[in-house]
């Protein structure tokens, strides 16, 4: 709205969710590996291990390598990426905490510094400085995961803080301290499963067994740990924003299915590695590690879904529009697009008056600045293929969108605009797309996944069928005629004779032995 | 389209501290960030230069393994200090800055992508510096390569930033993001005032690693005084030429702007003019003392007051484009002390646990 829209072909939401999660996956790795280094040294000094601070030597510049270049890159790059892709959030987040940022600053300051002194300091620092360095690096490297992770969760669950606008209100929201147990864990397993990788390389086999069973010991506690603080975490998201993982929203269920899979996945191969330590090579190493990494690539994912519609919970969706109007909103609430029209209160659109001859373009405008933030045409999760499967046309694509914040359970925000301008951006989504290509249904379980399965389930729990099993034909033909007159949240949608026939004989017909 | 209708509005959550200390703060961590970037950027072309000299030149070897050694941390120091004026920068001029940003889309992005390669680079050359490999050559140009093309990349955006009245129609043009600023006819002066900067700080820094042989590789340390001094008053007299034609080129009112018009940065100007002439001086003069040490050291920090006077100059240029537009006045504030409070109590902290880190790791190698 406020800002122009950065059109990525393939995709903006593509763009971050590959920079985070390569980022997360090192940046896990450098919390809990300092934990690692340090205790694994001492143990070393202890035990009087010579063989294991030869190992630790080269382990930590592979550390070092890894985190300071790649981590810290990518880190910046995150920032970078949601600056450009969705700016009006980032501001906000810059504006609310950015004394938490600066302090996360800080810290990342200090870590750099003392990473590179570890690293260096093999060769000029004694024993107990070279420990007291690998200590600094841990605990600034886990307090700008204490900082981060107050920001990223106030994304998901904002807490008090709308209302108050209070820095400690949006910091400690809800899922602050179970996202802080989560990830420390995760990133204490992430230390001994990186470790596998400069193990692999050891030759002496009694030594590497000695190693790889100190470095499993990391992962598998870790992985026990974790479902328990998942399900506190879980407890804490409101109701309504994870039923999307329970069937409800496609790509959120196959995160939760993901997740559950892969962690047993790599939970077991540690296991199975640990009696096996001798036989670690390299393969084997990355194999954990890529399991590992689809478990926390699936948990950033369902995060980053069931936050839909928003990009900060209740205070503005995901494409940048407030989601309650005030006198602060600057006319980017939803209610106030309604009234002003979104090409009106759009800054970067260079239609403001649909015509007969500019609606595409105008349509083109206003899926720029209303959907692309999740969408694209037809690359990552593109619509034309979406109204292609479902058989949409462009009057029952432009009945949805009036109702679209009710697709899916409330995955999307509401269409904010006149209703001409929600006709122009039919018109766009429809400009490539013939007739023909739009797939046909006649059977009634086809028209129901047409016309109702965005929004219902197929199931008898569904209202849906509360209301049309059993019923009489005229019934069914009644209310087909006239969804809104049922109820108002529905689209107003006008099937065609023939489809209504159909339904009128299938629906009555369905669950009919449970309801 | 109207330019002011289509510059973004502020945002609406208030300024969590007076606007002055984001100033301010913005200001300092930029030059902190500004030094770092120059020993890379400086460094760097100085490094290559010394690899092709060092095929028969001892001394010129050593050069090359020193700084190798070196530019993987200045970098690390660079992107560290580099992260914060680019905090600050978003929370007082976030309109302008993320508008800019997206409308050059991919080339910002390319600056994270050409900065891993830079950064893999240049430990590279750190880690193998002394080898006889040839490809180490090509992958130091390669990083510094890298590093030149970010900065200009950076002069493209915040140029872009200061300049809302080119920016419909380069993005109605092209919303992808595949944009630069070249039609803005001050771009190459202002890159290239910058580069010759760094060239010089790079030279500096040369001087003054011989500064710190002094007493242990005393032939050596002249060498390095000598070079780095040379490539220092060479690329600072050039600068005179560079900086007086980016001056002229300046919109007319922009150049006003230090030329009385506004008193502080016209001030800033004289003063920053004055110690550059005087660094020049000292730094030429003392390459041909005895002991060079004293006069590197004067040099230097006049060279650093040049270094803050240059960016709040800066600063006050970008004030002067955006005059039209922008009114810090118009920000709400509501300071939040508590954490303002932390902050800077860890700041300060910070600075000193750094400092004292530093000191442990430098006093000399102690093994029990
Ligand atoms: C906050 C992000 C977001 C925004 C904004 C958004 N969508 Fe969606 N949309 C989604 C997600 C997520 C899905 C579900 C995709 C999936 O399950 O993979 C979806 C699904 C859809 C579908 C397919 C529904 C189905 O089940 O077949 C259509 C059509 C669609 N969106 C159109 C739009 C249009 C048009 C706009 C702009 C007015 C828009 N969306 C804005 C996130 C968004
Ligand atoms: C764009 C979303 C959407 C679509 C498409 C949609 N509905 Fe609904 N429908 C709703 C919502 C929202 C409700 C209210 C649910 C509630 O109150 O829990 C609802 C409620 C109903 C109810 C219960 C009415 C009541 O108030 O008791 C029936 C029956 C129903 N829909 C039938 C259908 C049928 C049949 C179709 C397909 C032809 C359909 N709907 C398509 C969103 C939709």
């Amino acid at each position: 709205m406020n800002y122009p829209v950065w059109d990525v072909s393939f995709g903006s939401g593509l763009l971050i969710a590959i920079i985070s999660v390569v980022h997360v996956f090192v940046s896990h790795f450098a919390v809990g590996g300092g934990l690692f280094l340090v205790l694994t040294e001492r143990k070393a000094y202890k035990e009087n291990n010579s063989q294991l601070v030869g190992w630790l030597k080269t382990h930590s510049k592979f550390f070092v390598l890894l985190t300071v270049v790649f981590g810290a890159i990518t880190g910046v790059g995150i920032w970078f990426t949601i600056a450009l892709v969705n700016p009006s959030a980032t501001s906000a987040l810059i504006h609310a905490f950015v004394w938490g940022w600066a302090i996360e600053w800080v810290f990342f300051f200090l870590e750099i510094t003392a990473a590179l002194l570890y690293l260096y300091g093999w060769k000029r620092l004694d024993k107990q400085t070279h420990i007291w360095i690998g200590w600094i690096y841990f605990l600034t490297a886990f307090l700008s995961m204490v900082v981060i992770n107050g920001i990223i969760t106030f994304m998901l669950t904002s807490g008090n803080w709308v209302e108050s606008k209070n820095f400690w209100d949006g910091f400690f929201n809800p899922t602050y301290w179970p996202s802080l147990f989560i990830r420390f864990a995760f990133s204490l397993s992430l230390a001994g499963l990186y470790a596998l990788i400069t193990i692999s390389r050891i030759k002496d086999s009694v030594f590497k067994s000695f190693v790889a069973k100190w470095s499993l010991k990391w992962v598998l506690p870790s992985f026990i740990l974790l479902p328990i603080f998942a399900y506190w975490y879980v407890a804490n998201i409101p109701v309504e924003l994870f039923q999307s993982t329970n069937g409800l929203m496609a790509t959120a269920t196959q995160y939760a299915t993901l997740i559950s899979i892969f962690a047993l996945i790599t939970f077991l191969l540690a296991l199975v590695y640990y009696f096996f330590t001798s036989k670690i090579n390299l393969l084997f190493s990355l194999l954990i590690l890529i399991t590992a990494f689809v478990t926390m690539w699936s948990f950033e994912f369902i995060r980053e879904s069931i936050r839909k519609p928003y990009v900060i919970a209740n205070y503005m969706y995901g494409n940048s529009i407030y989601t309650e109007s005030s006198d602060f909103d600057q006319g980017f609430s939803i209610e106030k697009i309604n009234e002003n029209g979104i090409l009106n209160t759009a800054k970067w659109t260079s239609i403001k008056k649909i015509k007969k001859e500019n609606s595409i373009q105008a349509g083109e405008e206003i899926f720029r600045v209303e959907c692309l933030s999740c969408h694209t045409y037809d690359a990552y999760r593109g619509v034309r293929n979406r109204l292609i499967d479902r058989g949409w046309d462009k009057n029952i694509t432009s009945q949805m969108i009036s109702r679209i914040e009710h697709m899916q359970k409330g995955i999307m925000p509401p269409f904010a605009g006149f209703e001409s301008e929600r006709e122009s951006l039919s018109d766009y989504l429809h400009n490539n797309i013939s007739q023909s290509e739009l797939s046909a249904f006649k059977s009634g379980k086809g028209l129901f996944d047409k016309y109702c399965q965005v929004c219902h389930q197929y199931s008898s729990d569904d209202p849906v069928f509360f209301v049309l099993t059993g019923a009489d034909r005229e019934e069914v033909e009644y209310y087909l005629t006239d969804l809104q007159g049922m109820n108002d949240l529905m689209p107003n949608l006008v099937p065609n004779s023939k489809e209504i026939e159909i339904m009128m004989d299938w629906f009555p017909k369905q669950f009919i032995n449970q309801n | 389209m109207d330019i002011q209708t289509i510059i973004p509005s502020v945002d609406p959550i208030s300024l969590p501290a007076p606007y002055w200390l984001f100033k301010l703060l913005l200001i300092v961590t930029f030059v902190l960030h500004i030094i770092a970037m120059n020993i890379v950027f400086g460094g760097s072309i100085i490094a290559y230069v010394a690899k092709l000299k060092g095929k028969t030149n001892d001394n010129f070897k050593k050069l090359y393994s020193d700084l190798a050694k070196k530019l993987p941390t200045f970098l690390a120091a660079t992107i560290t200090l580099g992260v914060a004026p680019l905090l600050f920068l978003q929370v007082i001029y976030g309109q302008y800055f993320y508008t800019s940003s997206a409308i050059i889309g991919w080339p910002w992005f390319l600056v994270i992508i050409l900065l891993i390669i830079a950064y893999y680079g240049f430990y590279i050359i750190a880690f193998k510096g002394s080898e006889n490999n040839k490809y180490l050559g090509w992958i130091l140009l390669l990083s510094s390569f890298c590093i030149v093309l970010i900065g200009f990349i950076y002069s493209n955006n915040l140029t872009l930033m200061s300049t809302p009245q080119f920016w419909s129609q380069k993005y109605f043009r092209d919303p992808t993001g595949m944009n630069l600023n070249l039609n803005e006819y001050t771009l190459i002066p202002r890159y290239l005032h910058f580069v010759t900067a760094a060239i010089a700080v790079g030279g500096l820094f040369v001087a003054i690693l011989g500064v710190f042989k002094w007493g242990t590789e005393k032939d050596y340390a002249k060498f390095l005084i000598n070079f780095g001094g040379k490539w220092f008053t060479y690329a600072t007299m050039l600068q005179f030429v560079v900086g007086i034609l980016y001056l002229i080129i300046l919109p007319k009112e922009q150049m006003m702007t230090f030329m009385g018009e506004n008193i502080f940065a016209t001030v800033s100007f004289l003063v920053a003019l004055t110690a550059a002439l005087g660094s020049i001086f000292i730094i030429f003069s003392s390459t041909k003392n005895e002991d060079p040490r004293k006069g590197i050291y004067i040099g230097t920090s006049l060279l650093v007051l040049v270094l803050v006077f240059m960016s709040i100059m800066r600063d006050s240029l970008r004030d002067s484009y955006l005059s039209e537009y922008f009114n810090p006045d118009l920000f709400l504030t509501a300071t939040q002390w508590d954490v303002l409070g932390i902050f800077l109590f860890l700041f300060l902290g910070g600075i000193a646990l750094w400092i004292f880190m530093l000191k442990v790791y430098f006093r000399k190698p102690n093994f029990n």
